[in-house]
């Protein structure tokens, strides 16, 4: 992979945000430690937000607001502030992020992904007599980053599926991360390139999107209602500072009948053996690994503890449920023994 | 682990496990232990191997701390169906491509269009194009309840009708709901004979079985009631195969075969060879197929 173009300009991004992480965290005096798992913090800053008249039907959790108090790993800092630290993190790691994947997943993540991807089978498309009645398929990658499932779901639809009328939009909230997305996609067919679209967003709220690299003054773009065929998010969720809020935007621009599907780090608490094994794995070692290869502890230790965070994969599925997609089955798939777990919901027919 | 009852029912239920039990060793250690590995074992010995009888001893006690599952109770509602209404809806509707595309992705991806969903929908089924085949052995087990009462009227002036004679005329029935589908079969087996739904397959095949003693009205508690049922799986599994490649009209052959077969299957052995049998069968199957689309085994 090459990445050497955007390189200047992440080690500026890395530069100021592990700056951001720093001031941050020298601000609150929150260094985290697994020690301190059971402290939580109160905010200083006041909860209370003005509701705009016109969503007075979406419950209150469900609402964006940047001052609300949430988790940072650990630690409670308010929405703004995790959005803001959550950048600083992956700013961080962009490049390194690969070999992060591969400390937590023990270098399972790649066949995961290829799983998640076969699993979804994108394009897939029955011909039948008659006209063509393929529809075009829409397929709505947020927090993309680097691209690693909107190109595998490209290569199921196109090559695999022999089917062309497949487009992805690959949406992050990190520039930085998008950036090596775009990079990276250079060396698909130009046929793939043609139909990839990134977008900066927040999962929180696609109403207000905008191009990669646009003008930050000029206007957003709103991802529509019932446009999407395929919403997928992989090792995302968990970062995200309201995840209620992040379903009701999947459900709002999924079709009926669309997929959302989630690809995320889990819980082994069914093989208590391997629990107990794999948290002193995480927890122990691998803060202590990022120190060493990536000189960035703070990172680490915050992937390791959103990872903790993270609800099981059956309270997942019911927020899954309680947003209001229909499941099948179970509704989750477990990896390697709960270390991911793929969720999957659709939205019913109105 | 159960909880406490009336003493004499509980002795009762005692007497009912260890009847079952040297069967059930002998399941789990032979042949199909290897392939559920994925499900978990006491689920498998739940739907396996207690007794309908034992479930019913259970049901009189008074104090029941966890609800057991039961295949037919009379006092209780039946749970609720296997598939939830959406996937009722998608797979009813994908059932009707099989004769034509199989128990495949196609036929699935068909009928959620049908059913006013998108392609994409398909794939919030768990068990892909494994969910078409769980539908059919589930519809076609399902529906064989209300079939009895035609199927066990007797002429006039004949006997009655005894336990085994039902059993052959109801697993008559159940085969003839192939004949829709039985070009199919063939492939459908194969997919059933994947590791990873074997134990799947092997659940709808007992309980199937089981589903044919009770309608057949067989309400003997002994040490048979194992074997019993195990020999007709291998039984119906048999003759389910013979049908795939049965041209005779009506599949005379099959019928045949199967009363042959049942005839046999009183002195046949245990029940972990019957089943290893039935892997036998079905491995052999799915070999086939696969060598018929020119994979090299
Ligand atoms: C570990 S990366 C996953 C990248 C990629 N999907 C993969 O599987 O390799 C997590 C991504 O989530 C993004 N992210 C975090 N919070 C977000 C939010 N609120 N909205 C959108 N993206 C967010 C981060 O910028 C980061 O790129």
């Amino acid at each position: 992979m090459s990445v050497s173009a955007a390189r200047p300009a992440l080690r500026r991004a890395v530069r100021c945000s592990n700056n951001t992480v720093k001031y941050s965290t020298a601000k609150s005096g929150l260094l985290s430690s697994p020690a301190s798992l059971s402290r939580s913090f109160s905010s200083t800053v006041s909860s209370h937000s003005p509701k705009t008249p016109n969503s007075s039907s979406i419950p209150e959790y469900a609402r964006p607001d940047p001052s609300r108090p949430t988790h940072f790993g650990f630690e409670t800092v308010t929405e703004a502030e995790k959005r803001e630290r959550v950048a600083g993190v992956f700013t961080s790691v962009a490049e390194s992020y690969d070999r992060m994947n591969d400390l937590m997943s023990f270098g399972w993540h790649r066949i995961w992904k290829d799983h998640f991807v076969a699993s979804l089978n994108p394009g897939f498309s029955p011909l039948t007599s008659g006209p063509d009645p393929r529809a075009p398929q829409h397929i709505l990658d947020i927090a993309g980053g680097t691209g690693d499932i909107a190109f595998r779901m490209l290569h199921t639809a196109h090559n695999i599926n022999r089917n062309p009328d497949v487009r992805v939009t690959i949406s992050d909230i990190n520039p930085a991360m998008l950036s090596v997305g775009k990079q990276r996609s250079q060396s698909l067919p130009a046929t793939q390139q043609a139909v990839l679209n990134f977008v900066e967003a927040n999962a929180e709220d696609l109403t207000k999107t905008r191009p990669l690299h646009s003008d930050p003054s000029a206007a957003t773009i709103s991802i529509p209602d019932q446009s999407v065929d395929l919403y997928t998010v992989a090792f995302g969720i968990r970062n995200f500072s309201n995840i209620p809020a992040a379903l009701r935007e999947a459900y709002r621009v999924l079709k009926p009948g669309g997929v959302f599907a989630c690809l995320e780090f889990s819980k082994v608490d069914k093989h208590p053996l391997f629990n107990a094994v794999y948290k002193r794995w995480s927890f122990g070692a691998i803060p202590l690994i990022g120190q060493l290869v990536a000189g960035d502890r703070d990172s680490y230790q915050y992937l390791v503890e959103s990872i903790e965070r993270f609800p099981s994969q059956e309270e997942f599925r019911d927020m899954i449920v309680d947003a209001g997609f229909v499941v099948g089955g179970q509704g989750y798939e477990d990896l390697t023994g709960g270390v991911a777990a793929i969720h999957k919901g659709m939205k019913p027919r109105a | 682990m159960r909880p406490a009852t009336t003493t004499l029912s509980r002795r009762a239920a005692t007497a009912a496990i260890t009847a079952t039990r040297p069967s059930q060793a002998q399941l789990l250690s032979g042949a199909a232990i290897k392939t559920t590995t994925t499900a978990p074992k006491s689920r498998y010995i739940t739907s396996l191997s207690r007794p309908r009888q034992m479930q019913q001893i259970q049901q009189t006690s008074s104090i029941q701390s966890r609800p057991l599952r039961k295949y037919h109770s009379y006092e209780h509602p039946p749970p609720p169906g296997p598939f939830s209404p959406t996937e009722e809806a998608i797979l009813s509707a994908a059932y009707k491509h099989v004769p034509e595309h199989g128990f495949s992705l196609e036929s699935l991806a068909l009928g959620a269009r049908e059913a006013g969903y998108l392609d994409i929908s398909t794939t919030i089924l768990p068990e892909g194009a494994f969910s078409l085949i769980r539908y059919h052995l589930v519809k076609q087990r399902e529906a064989l309840a209300a079939r009895t009462e035609a199927l066990f009227r007797v002429p006039e002036n004949q006997k009655h009708v005894s336990i085994s004679e039902k059993v052959e005329l109801l697993t008559w029935e159940r085969l003839q709901g192939n004949a829709q589908v039985i070009a199919r079969w063939q492939e459908a087996l194969a997919i059933m004979a994947q590791p990873s739904y074997i134990p799947s397959s092997l659940k709808e095949l007992a309980k199937l079985a089981d589903e044919i003693y009770f309608l057949a009205g067989d309400v003997s508690v002994d040490p048979s009631w194992y074997s019993k049922r195990a020999s007709l799986s291998t039984t119906y599994a048999a003759a389910e195969l013979f049908m795939t490649n049965d041209h005779s009209p009506d599949f005379r052959d099959t019928r045949e075969f199967l009363r042959r077969r049942l005839g046999e299957a009183s002195e046949l052995g245990s029940a972990a060879s019957a089943i290893r049998e039935w892997i036998g069968f079905t491995a052999t199957a799915g070999v086939n197929v696969l060598r018929s689309k020119g994979v090299r085994i």
